[in-house]
Protein backbone atom coordinates (compact mmCIF):
# COMPACT_ATOMS: atom_id res chain seq x y z
CA UNK A 1 0.00 0.00 0.00
CA UNK A 2 2.99 2.15 0.93
CA UNK A 3 3.19 3.53 -3.18
CA UNK A 4 -0.68 4.15 -3.80
CA UNK A 5 0.25 7.75 -2.81
CA UNK A 6 3.61 9.04 -3.80
CA UNK A 7 4.40 11.94 -2.06
CA UNK A 8 6.59 14.98 -3.68
CA UNK A 9 9.89 14.94 -2.30
CA UNK A 10 9.55 18.54 -0.63
CA UNK A 11 6.55 17.76 1.02
CA UNK A 12 7.85 14.41 2.00
CA UNK A 13 11.37 16.31 3.57
CA UNK A 14 8.38 19.05 5.39
CA UNK A 15 6.56 16.71 6.27
CA UNK A 16 9.55 14.44 8.30
CA UNK A 17 10.44 17.47 9.90
CA UNK A 18 7.87 18.39 11.35
CA UNK A 19 6.78 15.09 12.88
CA UNK A 20 10.12 14.41 14.00
CA UNK A 21 9.48 18.10 15.87
CA UNK A 22 6.17 17.06 17.23
CA UNK A 23 8.19 14.06 18.58
CA UNK A 24 11.12 16.17 19.90
CA UNK A 25 8.55 18.13 22.10
CA UNK A 26 6.31 15.23 22.76
CA UNK A 27 9.12 13.21 24.62
CA UNK A 28 10.43 16.48 26.36
CA UNK A 29 9.28 15.59 29.51
CA UNK A 30 11.88 12.26 29.44
CA UNK A 31 14.65 14.84 28.22
CA UNK A 32 14.05 17.50 30.73
CA UNK A 33 13.77 14.31 33.81
CA UNK A 34 17.41 13.30 32.12
CA UNK A 35 19.23 16.12 32.47
CA UNK A 36 18.05 17.00 35.83
CA UNK A 37 19.25 14.05 36.79
CA UNK A 38 22.83 14.94 35.91
CA UNK A 39 22.36 18.52 37.27
CA UNK A 40 24.26 19.66 40.49
CA UNK A 41 21.45 20.50 43.17
CA UNK A 42 22.29 24.91 42.58
CA UNK A 43 22.07 24.30 38.80
CA UNK A 44 18.27 22.63 39.00
CA UNK A 45 17.25 26.01 40.99
CA UNK A 46 18.76 28.59 38.21
CA UNK A 47 16.67 30.70 36.59
CA UNK A 48 16.34 30.54 33.60
CA UNK A 49 17.00 26.68 33.91
CA UNK A 50 19.78 25.39 31.93
CA UNK A 51 19.13 23.46 28.62
CA UNK A 52 21.58 20.90 29.90
CA UNK A 53 23.82 20.37 32.59
CA UNK A 54 26.81 23.26 32.66
CA UNK A 55 28.78 20.74 34.74
CA UNK A 56 28.14 17.62 34.41
CA UNK A 57 26.88 15.58 37.92
CA UNK A 58 27.01 11.78 38.29
CA UNK A 59 26.68 11.95 42.38
CA UNK A 60 23.16 11.64 42.36
CA UNK A 61 23.53 7.88 40.60
CA UNK A 62 26.44 7.18 42.84
CA UNK A 63 25.49 8.45 46.24
CA UNK A 64 22.39 6.08 46.09
CA UNK A 65 24.35 3.40 46.60
CA UNK A 66 25.08 4.63 50.22
CA UNK A 67 21.32 5.95 51.09
CA UNK A 68 20.74 2.95 53.06
CA UNK A 69 16.84 2.46 53.51
CA UNK A 70 16.40 4.27 50.24
CA UNK A 71 19.20 2.33 48.04
CA UNK A 72 18.10 2.78 44.67
CA UNK A 73 20.28 -0.27 43.23
CA UNK A 74 18.68 -2.53 45.91
CA UNK A 75 15.00 -2.03 45.13
CA UNK A 76 16.10 -2.04 41.71
CA UNK A 77 16.76 -5.84 42.52
CA UNK A 78 14.14 -6.08 43.57
CA UNK A 79 11.80 -5.29 41.49
CA UNK A 80 13.82 -7.37 38.54
CA UNK A 81 12.85 -10.44 41.08
CA UNK A 82 9.18 -9.88 41.77
CA UNK A 83 8.51 -8.88 37.90
CA UNK A 84 10.35 -12.00 36.24
CA UNK A 85 8.78 -14.04 38.81
CA UNK A 86 5.75 -12.37 37.74
CA UNK A 87 6.09 -12.54 34.47
CA UNK A 88 7.34 -16.16 34.57
CA UNK A 89 3.52 -17.82 36.45
CA UNK A 90 1.83 -16.01 33.49
CA UNK A 91 3.57 -17.00 30.61
CA UNK A 92 3.48 -20.53 32.83
CA UNK A 93 -0.34 -20.46 33.12
CA UNK A 94 -1.61 -18.53 30.38
CA UNK A 95 0.21 -20.36 27.25
CA UNK A 96 -1.83 -23.95 28.16
CA UNK A 97 -5.39 -22.33 28.69
CA UNK A 98 -4.61 -20.01 25.50
CA UNK A 99 -3.69 -23.10 23.81
CA UNK A 100 -7.06 -24.72 25.11
CA UNK A 101 -9.44 -21.63 24.70
CA UNK A 102 -7.53 -21.00 21.20
CA UNK A 103 -8.14 -24.45 19.78
CA UNK A 104 -10.90 -26.56 21.54
CA UNK A 105 -14.36 -26.56 21.64
CA UNK A 106 -15.77 -27.57 25.19
CA UNK A 107 -18.74 -26.82 27.37
CA UNK A 108 -18.64 -23.29 28.96
CA UNK A 109 -15.52 -21.98 27.10
CA UNK A 110 -17.41 -18.82 26.36
CA UNK A 111 -17.64 -17.70 29.82
CA UNK A 112 -14.16 -18.81 30.58
CA UNK A 113 -12.72 -16.25 27.90
CA UNK A 114 -15.37 -13.56 29.21
CA UNK A 115 -13.90 -14.07 32.97
CA UNK A 116 -11.15 -13.33 31.36
CA UNK A 117 -12.13 -10.60 29.67
CA UNK A 118 -13.90 -9.07 32.52
CA UNK A 119 -10.81 -9.41 34.90
CA UNK A 120 -8.34 -7.84 32.27
CA UNK A 121 -10.48 -4.39 32.84
CA UNK A 122 -10.90 -4.89 36.46
CA UNK A 123 -8.72 -2.03 38.72
CA UNK A 124 -5.98 -2.99 41.21
CA UNK A 125 -7.83 -0.72 43.21
CA UNK A 126 -10.96 -2.68 43.87
CA UNK A 127 -8.44 -6.26 44.73
CA UNK A 128 -5.87 -3.98 47.42
CA UNK A 129 -7.95 -4.50 51.04
CA UNK A 130 -9.63 -7.97 50.13
CA UNK A 131 -6.11 -9.30 49.03
CA UNK A 132 -4.19 -7.20 51.55
CA UNK A 133 -6.32 -8.44 54.30
CA UNK A 134 -5.97 -12.57 52.93
CA UNK A 135 -2.06 -12.41 52.95
CA UNK A 136 -2.19 -10.71 56.25
CA UNK A 137 -4.24 -13.97 57.32
CA UNK A 138 -1.60 -15.78 55.52
CA UNK A 139 1.54 -14.07 57.01
CA UNK A 140 2.52 -12.86 53.74
CA UNK A 141 2.55 -9.04 54.00
CA UNK A 142 6.35 -8.30 53.37
CA UNK A 143 6.98 -11.38 51.70
CA UNK A 144 7.54 -11.31 47.82
CA UNK A 145 5.11 -14.34 47.35
CA UNK A 146 2.61 -11.91 47.96
CA UNK A 147 3.11 -9.65 45.40
CA UNK A 148 4.84 -11.65 43.13
CA UNK A 149 0.94 -13.41 43.02
CA UNK A 150 -0.70 -10.50 43.00
CA UNK A 151 1.20 -8.88 39.94
CA UNK A 152 0.79 -12.13 38.08
CA UNK A 153 -3.09 -11.31 38.04
CA UNK A 154 -2.57 -8.38 35.23
CA UNK A 155 -0.19 -10.01 33.05
CA UNK A 156 -2.31 -13.74 32.88
CA UNK A 157 -5.56 -12.36 31.77
CA UNK A 158 -3.76 -10.17 28.66
CA UNK A 159 -1.63 -13.34 27.92
CA UNK A 160 -4.27 -15.82 27.63
CA UNK A 161 -6.28 -13.00 25.24
CA UNK A 162 -3.19 -12.51 23.14
CA UNK A 163 -2.42 -15.88 22.88
CA UNK A 164 -5.85 -17.37 22.29
CA UNK A 165 -5.69 -15.77 18.55
CA UNK A 166 -2.40 -16.99 17.91
CA UNK A 167 -3.40 -20.42 18.58
CA UNK A 168 -6.54 -19.96 16.70
CA UNK A 169 -4.88 -18.77 13.74
CA UNK A 170 -2.72 -22.25 13.38
CA UNK A 171 -4.20 -23.85 10.37
CA UNK A 172 -6.15 -27.47 11.33
CA UNK A 173 -3.77 -29.09 8.46
CA UNK A 174 -0.89 -28.82 11.26
CA UNK A 175 -2.66 -30.71 13.62
CA UNK A 176 -3.34 -33.40 11.56
CA UNK A 177 -0.09 -34.11 10.05
CA UNK A 178 1.04 -34.23 13.95
CA UNK A 179 -1.10 -37.12 14.82
CA UNK A 180 -0.23 -39.23 11.32
CA UNK A 181 3.40 -38.74 12.69
CA UNK A 182 2.16 -40.12 16.05
CA UNK A 183 1.94 -37.25 18.04
CA UNK A 184 -1.05 -37.20 20.68
CA UNK A 185 -2.65 -33.69 21.78
CA UNK A 186 -0.26 -33.07 24.61
CA UNK A 187 2.88 -33.76 22.71
CA UNK A 188 1.63 -31.90 19.46
CA UNK A 189 1.36 -29.09 22.05
CA UNK A 190 4.44 -29.10 23.03
CA UNK A 191 6.31 -29.86 19.86
CA UNK A 192 4.27 -27.79 17.04
CA UNK A 193 1.92 -25.38 18.84
CA UNK A 194 4.54 -24.08 21.31
CA UNK A 195 7.31 -23.09 18.98
CA UNK A 196 5.59 -21.57 16.47
CA UNK A 197 3.99 -19.45 18.65
CA UNK A 198 6.65 -17.97 20.41
CA UNK A 199 6.81 -14.54 18.94
CA UNK A 200 3.30 -14.25 20.98
CA UNK A 201 5.03 -15.31 23.72
CA UNK A 202 7.49 -13.35 23.28
CA UNK A 203 4.77 -10.57 23.33
CA UNK A 204 3.09 -11.88 26.79
CA UNK A 205 6.40 -12.28 28.76
CA UNK A 206 7.31 -8.27 27.73
CA UNK A 207 3.75 -7.65 28.93
CA UNK A 208 3.70 -9.16 32.29
CA UNK A 209 7.03 -7.88 33.13
CA UNK A 210 6.28 -4.85 32.43
CA UNK A 211 2.89 -4.42 34.27
CA UNK A 212 5.05 -5.79 37.05
CA UNK A 213 7.47 -3.20 36.74
CA UNK A 214 5.20 -0.55 36.75
CA UNK A 215 3.11 -1.87 39.70
CA UNK A 216 2.98 0.55 42.75
CA UNK A 217 -0.13 -0.51 44.34
CA UNK A 218 0.39 -3.79 45.14
CA UNK A 219 4.26 -3.62 45.98
CA UNK A 220 3.64 -0.78 48.25
CA UNK A 221 0.88 -1.74 49.88
CA UNK A 222 1.51 -6.07 50.49
CA UNK A 223 5.21 -4.89 51.31
CA UNK A 224 5.91 -2.96 54.38
CA UNK A 225 9.46 -3.20 54.58
CA UNK A 226 11.34 -0.48 52.59
CA UNK A 227 14.69 -2.83 51.75
CA UNK A 228 11.75 -5.29 50.16
CA UNK A 229 10.02 -2.91 48.75
CA UNK A 230 10.16 -2.46 44.19
CA UNK A 231 11.64 0.48 42.63
CA UNK A 232 8.13 2.56 42.41
CA UNK A 233 7.57 2.17 46.18
CA UNK A 234 11.11 3.00 46.46
CA UNK A 235 10.70 6.38 44.55
CA UNK A 236 7.25 6.91 46.50
CA UNK A 237 8.95 7.01 49.61
CA UNK A 238 11.66 8.90 48.80
CA UNK A 239 9.33 11.66 47.39
CA UNK A 240 7.33 11.83 50.41
CA UNK A 241 10.91 12.33 52.32
CA UNK A 242 13.14 14.47 50.30
CA UNK A 243 10.54 15.89 48.54
CA UNK A 244 12.68 18.61 46.62
CA UNK A 245 15.53 16.68 46.24
CA UNK A 246 14.89 16.69 42.32
CA UNK A 247 18.70 15.38 41.52
CA UNK A 248 18.16 12.44 43.37
CA UNK A 249 14.41 12.16 42.84
CA UNK A 250 14.90 12.53 38.56
CA UNK A 251 18.31 9.85 38.98
CA UNK A 252 15.47 7.30 40.46
CA UNK A 253 13.46 7.85 37.54
CA UNK A 254 15.87 7.01 35.08
CA UNK A 255 17.07 3.75 36.70
CA UNK A 256 13.75 2.59 36.81
CA UNK A 257 12.70 3.63 33.07
CA UNK A 258 16.26 1.83 32.10
CA UNK A 259 15.11 -1.36 31.42
CA UNK A 260 11.31 -0.22 29.99
CA UNK A 261 13.46 1.69 27.32
CA UNK A 262 15.56 -1.04 26.89
CA UNK A 263 12.87 -3.29 26.10
CA UNK A 264 11.22 -0.49 24.10
CA UNK A 265 14.43 -0.13 21.83
CA UNK A 266 15.02 -3.51 21.43
CA UNK A 267 11.44 -5.44 21.05
CA UNK A 268 9.42 -1.92 19.41
CA UNK A 269 7.83 -4.10 16.91
CA UNK A 270 6.81 -6.74 19.15
CA UNK A 271 5.09 -4.09 21.64
CA UNK A 272 3.39 -2.56 19.54
CA UNK A 273 1.84 -6.05 18.18
CA UNK A 274 0.67 -6.52 21.91
CA UNK A 275 -1.05 -3.30 22.41
CA UNK A 276 -2.71 -3.55 19.06
CA UNK A 277 -4.01 -6.98 19.33
CA UNK A 278 -4.41 -7.03 23.23
CA UNK A 279 -6.16 -3.82 23.28
CA UNK A 280 -8.33 -3.39 19.89
CA UNK A 281 -9.26 -7.36 19.81
CA UNK A 282 -9.47 -7.86 23.20
CA UNK B 1 -4.07 -46.64 30.88
CA UNK B 2 -7.07 -46.52 28.56
CA UNK B 3 -8.81 -43.60 30.46
CA UNK B 4 -5.75 -41.48 30.34
CA UNK B 5 -5.68 -42.24 26.33
CA UNK B 6 -9.30 -41.96 26.11
CA UNK B 7 -8.95 -38.17 27.64
CA UNK B 8 -5.81 -37.33 25.67
CA UNK B 9 -7.92 -37.57 22.86
CA UNK B 10 -11.02 -36.01 23.81
CA UNK B 11 -11.90 -32.10 23.75
CA UNK B 12 -12.55 -32.33 27.13
CA UNK B 13 -8.47 -32.19 27.77
CA UNK B 14 -9.03 -28.69 27.70
CA UNK B 15 -10.44 -28.63 30.84
CA UNK B 16 -6.89 -29.16 32.07
CA UNK B 17 -5.00 -27.05 30.58
CA UNK B 18 -7.72 -24.24 31.13
CA UNK B 19 -7.56 -25.20 34.72
CA UNK B 20 -4.80 -24.02 36.24
CA UNK B 21 -5.16 -20.09 35.02
CA UNK B 22 -8.63 -20.54 35.85
CA UNK B 23 -8.21 -21.46 39.64
CA UNK B 24 -5.35 -18.95 39.70
CA UNK B 25 -7.36 -16.33 38.77
CA UNK B 26 -10.28 -17.93 40.69
CA UNK B 27 -8.64 -17.67 43.91
CA UNK B 28 -6.71 -14.31 43.27
CA UNK B 29 -8.95 -12.12 41.71
CA UNK B 30 -12.06 -13.73 42.05
CA UNK B 31 -12.32 -14.72 45.42
CA UNK B 32 -10.96 -11.14 47.02
CA UNK B 33 -13.98 -9.45 44.38
CA UNK B 34 -16.27 -11.61 46.73
CA UNK B 35 -14.35 -11.17 49.93
CA UNK B 36 -14.30 -7.31 48.92
CA UNK B 37 -18.49 -7.41 48.91
CA UNK B 38 -18.19 -9.31 52.33
CA UNK B 39 -15.85 -6.33 53.80
CA UNK B 40 -18.21 -3.70 52.67
CA UNK B 41 -21.10 -4.71 54.60
CA UNK B 42 -18.84 -5.40 57.39
CA UNK B 43 -17.33 -3.22 60.08
CA UNK B 44 -13.60 -3.77 59.85
CA UNK B 45 -11.14 -1.18 60.79
CA UNK B 46 -7.32 -1.74 62.07
CA UNK B 47 -8.68 -2.11 65.82
CA UNK B 48 -11.06 -5.11 65.08
CA UNK B 49 -9.38 -7.11 62.03
CA UNK B 50 -7.05 -9.97 63.96
CA UNK B 51 -9.82 -10.60 66.63
CA UNK B 52 -12.44 -11.72 64.30
CA UNK B 53 -15.48 -10.09 65.64
CA UNK B 54 -17.00 -8.32 62.22
CA UNK B 55 -20.10 -7.53 62.79
CA UNK B 56 -22.36 -7.23 60.00
CA UNK B 57 -23.94 -3.86 59.18
CA UNK B 58 -25.45 -3.91 56.13
CA UNK B 59 -25.06 -0.97 53.16
CA UNK B 60 -24.31 1.69 56.65
CA UNK B 61 -20.93 2.00 55.42
CA UNK B 62 -22.22 3.39 51.52
CA UNK B 63 -25.10 5.31 53.53
CA UNK B 64 -22.55 6.90 55.48
CA UNK B 65 -19.90 7.36 52.95
CA UNK B 66 -22.50 8.81 50.80
CA UNK B 67 -23.98 11.52 53.27
CA UNK B 68 -20.48 12.85 54.33
CA UNK B 69 -19.41 14.03 50.70
CA UNK B 70 -16.25 13.19 49.49
CA UNK B 71 -17.52 9.88 48.40
CA UNK B 72 -19.80 11.86 46.30
CA UNK B 73 -16.80 14.17 45.49
CA UNK B 74 -14.74 11.38 44.61
CA UNK B 75 -17.22 10.03 41.90
CA UNK B 76 -17.28 14.10 40.30
CA UNK B 77 -13.70 13.93 40.07
CA UNK B 78 -13.30 10.85 38.97
CA UNK B 79 -15.68 11.11 36.33
CA UNK B 80 -14.19 15.11 35.46
CA UNK B 81 -11.29 13.46 35.29
CA UNK B 82 -11.83 10.64 33.04
CA UNK B 83 -14.15 12.97 30.58
CA UNK B 84 -11.72 15.37 30.32
CA UNK B 85 -8.78 13.13 29.88
CA UNK B 86 -10.62 11.21 27.16
CA UNK B 87 -11.89 14.46 25.06
CA UNK B 88 -8.35 15.63 24.95
CA UNK B 89 -6.48 12.33 24.24
CA UNK B 90 -9.09 11.24 21.83
CA UNK B 91 -8.46 14.25 19.49
CA UNK B 92 -4.92 14.91 19.89
CA UNK B 93 -4.48 10.83 19.05
CA UNK B 94 -6.49 11.31 16.16
CA UNK B 95 -5.00 14.30 14.73
CA UNK B 96 -1.73 12.54 14.56
CA UNK B 97 -3.01 9.16 13.48
CA UNK B 98 -4.34 10.69 10.67
CA UNK B 99 -0.86 12.66 10.63
CA UNK B 100 1.39 9.84 10.97
CA UNK B 101 -1.17 7.47 8.34
CA UNK B 102 0.29 10.09 5.41
CA UNK B 103 3.30 8.28 3.78
CA UNK B 104 6.53 10.21 4.56
CA UNK B 105 9.83 8.96 5.41
CA UNK B 106 9.81 9.57 9.09
CA UNK B 107 6.18 8.56 9.95
CA UNK B 108 7.01 5.00 10.92
CA UNK B 109 9.28 5.68 13.14
CA UNK B 110 8.01 9.00 14.90
CA UNK B 111 4.63 6.71 15.55
CA UNK B 112 6.57 4.26 17.04
CA UNK B 113 9.02 6.31 19.27
CA UNK B 114 5.66 7.92 20.02
CA UNK B 115 4.88 4.89 22.22
CA UNK B 116 7.07 5.16 24.32
CA UNK B 117 5.13 7.16 27.60
CA UNK B 118 3.09 4.10 26.86
CA UNK B 119 5.11 2.12 28.89
CA UNK B 120 6.51 3.80 31.63
CA UNK B 121 5.61 2.70 34.64
CA UNK B 122 3.04 5.45 36.01
CA UNK B 123 4.76 6.13 39.51
CA UNK B 124 7.64 7.81 36.99
CA UNK B 125 5.46 9.72 34.62
CA UNK B 126 3.95 11.06 38.01
CA UNK B 127 7.31 12.21 39.38
CA UNK B 128 8.03 14.17 36.21
CA UNK B 129 5.04 15.90 35.60
CA UNK B 130 5.05 16.91 39.50
CA UNK B 131 8.48 18.47 38.78
CA UNK B 132 7.61 20.14 36.16
CA UNK B 133 4.43 21.37 37.36
CA UNK B 134 6.75 22.82 40.90
CA UNK B 135 5.99 25.97 41.68
CA UNK B 136 9.82 27.59 41.69
CA UNK B 137 11.61 24.98 39.94
CA UNK B 138 9.16 23.76 37.42
CA UNK B 139 9.82 24.43 33.67
CA UNK B 140 6.36 24.47 33.10
CA UNK B 141 5.96 27.83 34.68
CA UNK B 142 9.35 28.84 33.88
CA UNK B 143 8.21 29.23 30.38
CA UNK B 144 4.51 30.53 31.08
CA UNK B 145 7.04 33.30 33.11
CA UNK B 146 9.73 33.71 29.81
CA UNK B 147 6.67 34.18 27.57
CA UNK B 148 5.11 36.72 29.48
CA UNK B 149 1.91 34.87 30.23
CA UNK B 150 1.98 34.69 33.58
CA UNK B 151 3.33 37.48 35.86
CA UNK B 152 3.93 35.18 38.81
CA UNK B 153 5.09 31.68 39.51
CA UNK B 154 1.47 29.47 39.87
CA UNK B 155 0.84 27.28 42.35
CA UNK B 156 -0.20 24.31 40.38
CA UNK B 157 -0.66 21.04 42.67
CA UNK B 158 -1.38 22.90 45.46
CA UNK B 159 -4.78 24.73 44.28
CA UNK B 160 -7.68 23.02 43.26
CA UNK B 161 -8.25 23.41 40.08
CA UNK B 162 -4.87 24.10 38.66
CA UNK B 163 -4.38 20.56 40.52
CA UNK B 164 -6.99 18.91 38.16
CA UNK B 165 -5.17 20.68 34.98
CA UNK B 166 -2.19 19.04 36.08
CA UNK B 167 -3.24 15.92 36.74
CA UNK B 168 -5.18 15.43 33.23
CA UNK B 169 -2.50 17.07 31.56
CA UNK B 170 -0.16 14.15 32.99
CA UNK B 171 -2.31 11.82 32.27
CA UNK B 172 -3.09 12.48 28.88
CA UNK B 173 0.39 12.79 27.65
CA UNK B 174 0.00 8.24 28.23
CA UNK B 175 -3.00 8.54 26.55
CA UNK B 176 -2.60 9.79 23.27
CA UNK B 177 -0.11 7.05 22.20
CA UNK B 178 -2.77 4.77 23.44
CA UNK B 179 -5.66 6.65 21.24
CA UNK B 180 -3.09 7.35 18.21
CA UNK B 181 -2.28 3.66 17.70
CA UNK B 182 -5.85 2.19 17.94
CA UNK B 183 -6.91 4.66 15.29
CA UNK B 184 -4.40 4.56 13.52
CA UNK B 185 -4.85 0.37 13.41
CA UNK B 186 -8.55 1.59 12.20
CA UNK B 187 -7.27 3.75 9.48
CA UNK B 188 -5.64 1.23 8.26
CA UNK B 189 -8.29 -1.51 7.54
CA UNK B 190 -10.09 1.58 5.37
CA UNK B 191 -9.54 0.78 1.46
CA UNK B 192 -7.49 2.96 -0.43
CA UNK B 193 -9.31 2.91 -3.29
CA UNK B 194 -12.47 4.66 -1.72
CA UNK B 195 -10.21 7.44 -1.25
CA UNK B 196 -8.79 7.31 -4.80
CA UNK B 197 -12.69 6.98 -6.35
CA UNK B 198 -13.68 9.78 -4.13
CA UNK B 199 -11.25 12.30 -5.43
CA UNK B 200 -11.79 11.67 -8.91
CA UNK B 201 -15.39 13.08 -7.97
CA UNK B 202 -13.81 15.73 -6.20
CA UNK B 203 -13.75 15.14 -3.00
CA UNK B 204 -10.38 15.85 -0.87
CA UNK B 205 -9.52 17.11 2.34
CA UNK B 206 -12.00 17.73 5.12
CA UNK B 207 -14.83 16.52 2.73
CA UNK B 208 -13.16 12.50 2.14
CA UNK B 209 -12.77 12.78 6.21
CA UNK B 210 -16.06 13.39 7.05
CA UNK B 211 -17.66 11.03 4.47
CA UNK B 212 -15.24 8.46 4.60
CA UNK B 213 -12.94 8.57 7.62
CA UNK B 214 -15.61 9.51 10.06
CA UNK B 215 -17.92 6.58 9.36
CA UNK B 216 -15.60 3.99 8.73
CA UNK B 217 -13.68 4.94 11.89
CA UNK B 218 -17.16 4.83 13.96
CA UNK B 219 -16.35 1.56 15.32
CA UNK B 220 -12.74 1.56 15.96
CA UNK B 221 -13.72 5.52 17.47
CA UNK B 222 -16.44 3.40 20.03
CA UNK B 223 -14.06 1.14 21.26
CA UNK B 224 -11.11 3.49 21.79
CA UNK B 225 -13.54 5.33 22.73
CA UNK B 226 -15.47 3.12 25.89
CA UNK B 227 -11.60 1.50 26.22
CA UNK B 228 -9.98 4.70 27.44
CA UNK B 229 -13.02 5.37 29.70
CA UNK B 230 -12.33 2.03 31.34
CA UNK B 231 -8.67 2.97 31.63
CA UNK B 232 -8.37 6.43 32.38
CA UNK B 233 -11.53 5.90 35.46
CA UNK B 234 -9.47 3.29 37.40
CA UNK B 235 -6.38 5.51 37.19
CA UNK B 236 -4.40 5.33 40.56
CA UNK B 237 -0.79 5.89 40.92
CA UNK B 238 -0.26 8.98 38.85
CA UNK B 239 -2.93 11.07 40.99
CA UNK B 240 -1.86 9.11 44.14
CA UNK B 241 1.84 10.12 43.44
CA UNK B 242 1.62 13.38 42.05
CA UNK B 243 -1.19 14.90 44.43
CA UNK B 244 -2.31 12.18 46.72
CA UNK B 245 -6.08 13.51 46.32
CA UNK B 246 -5.17 16.95 47.28
CA UNK B 247 -5.20 19.70 47.75
CA UNK B 248 -8.61 19.08 50.52
CA UNK B 249 -9.71 16.26 47.84
CA UNK B 250 -10.20 18.42 44.69
CA UNK B 251 -8.29 15.83 42.79
CA UNK B 252 -9.53 12.64 44.88
CA UNK B 253 -10.62 9.82 42.69
CA UNK B 254 -12.63 6.88 44.15
CA UNK B 255 -9.41 4.43 43.70
CA UNK B 256 -6.91 7.17 45.67
CA UNK B 257 -10.21 7.70 48.20
CA UNK B 258 -10.75 3.78 48.91
CA UNK B 259 -6.38 3.47 48.99
CA UNK B 260 -6.98 6.19 51.68
CA UNK B 261 -9.34 4.83 53.82
CA UNK B 262 -8.00 1.54 54.03
CA UNK B 263 -4.23 2.05 54.25
CA UNK B 264 -4.15 5.89 56.09
CA UNK B 265 -7.29 5.97 58.06
CA UNK B 266 -7.03 1.98 58.31
CA UNK B 267 -11.12 1.53 57.82
CA UNK B 268 -10.70 -1.28 55.51
CA UNK B 269 -14.72 -1.63 55.16
CA UNK B 270 -15.11 1.87 54.12
CA UNK B 271 -11.57 1.20 51.77
CA UNK B 272 -13.85 -1.62 50.32
CA UNK B 273 -17.21 0.23 49.80
CA UNK B 274 -15.44 2.78 48.12
CA UNK B 275 -13.76 0.21 45.80
CA UNK B 276 -17.21 -1.34 45.04
CA UNK B 277 -18.30 1.78 43.87
CA UNK B 278 -15.45 1.78 41.34
CA UNK B 279 -16.43 -1.47 40.78
CA UNK B 280 -19.63 -1.41 40.00
CA UNK B 281 -19.07 1.21 37.37
CA UNK B 282 -16.20 -0.34 35.78
CA UNK B 283 -18.18 -3.77 35.29
CA UNK B 284 -20.52 -1.76 33.29
CA UNK B 285 -18.08 0.05 31.36
CA UNK B 286 -16.72 -3.35 30.19
CA UNK B 287 -19.90 -4.85 29.71
CA UNK B 288 -20.78 -2.35 27.25
CA UNK B 289 -17.24 -2.47 25.94
CA UNK B 290 -17.73 -6.43 25.33
CA UNK B 291 -21.24 -5.71 23.65
CA UNK B 292 -19.19 -3.49 21.02
CA UNK B 293 -16.58 -5.18 20.24
CA UNK B 294 -17.77 -8.96 20.13
CA UNK B 295 -21.23 -8.52 19.11
CA UNK B 296 -20.03 -8.94 14.85
CA UNK B 297 -17.67 -11.44 15.97
CA UNK B 298 -20.37 -13.63 17.34
CA UNK B 299 -21.64 -14.48 13.77
CA UNK B 300 -18.45 -16.74 13.48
Amino acid sequence: MDTCFPMKRRNNLLFSVFAVILLILFLLPLYWTLVTSLKTEQEIFQIPPTLWPTTLNTKSYAAQLEMGDFNMFQSFGNSMVIALSAMGIAVLLSVPAAYAVGRYRFKGKKLIVLCFLVTQMLPVSVLLTPMFIIFKNMQLISNWLSVILADATIGIPFSILILKNYFASIPNELEDAAEIDGCNRVSAFFRIFIPITIPGIVVCAIFSFLYAWGDLAYGMTLIQKQPLRPITAGIFNFLGQYGTKWSYLTAFAIVTIIPVAIIFLCMQKYIITGLTAGAVKG
Amino acid sequence: MGAIRKLVRSDRIAYLFVAPALLYMLLLVGYPILYNIVLSVQNVTVKNINSGEHIFVGLDNYIRLFQNGILSQSTVNTLVFTIACIIVQFLLGLLLALFLNRYFTAAKFVRGMMMMPWMIPMTVTALMFKFMFSTNVGIINQMLLALGLIVSPIDWLTSPVTAMIAVITANVWVGIPFNMILLTVGLTTIPAELYESASIDGANGWKSFRHITLPLLKPTIESVLVLGFIYTFKVFDLVFVMTNGGPVNATQLLSTYSYKLSFSLFKYSDGAAVANVLFVILLIASLIYLKFTYADEEGK
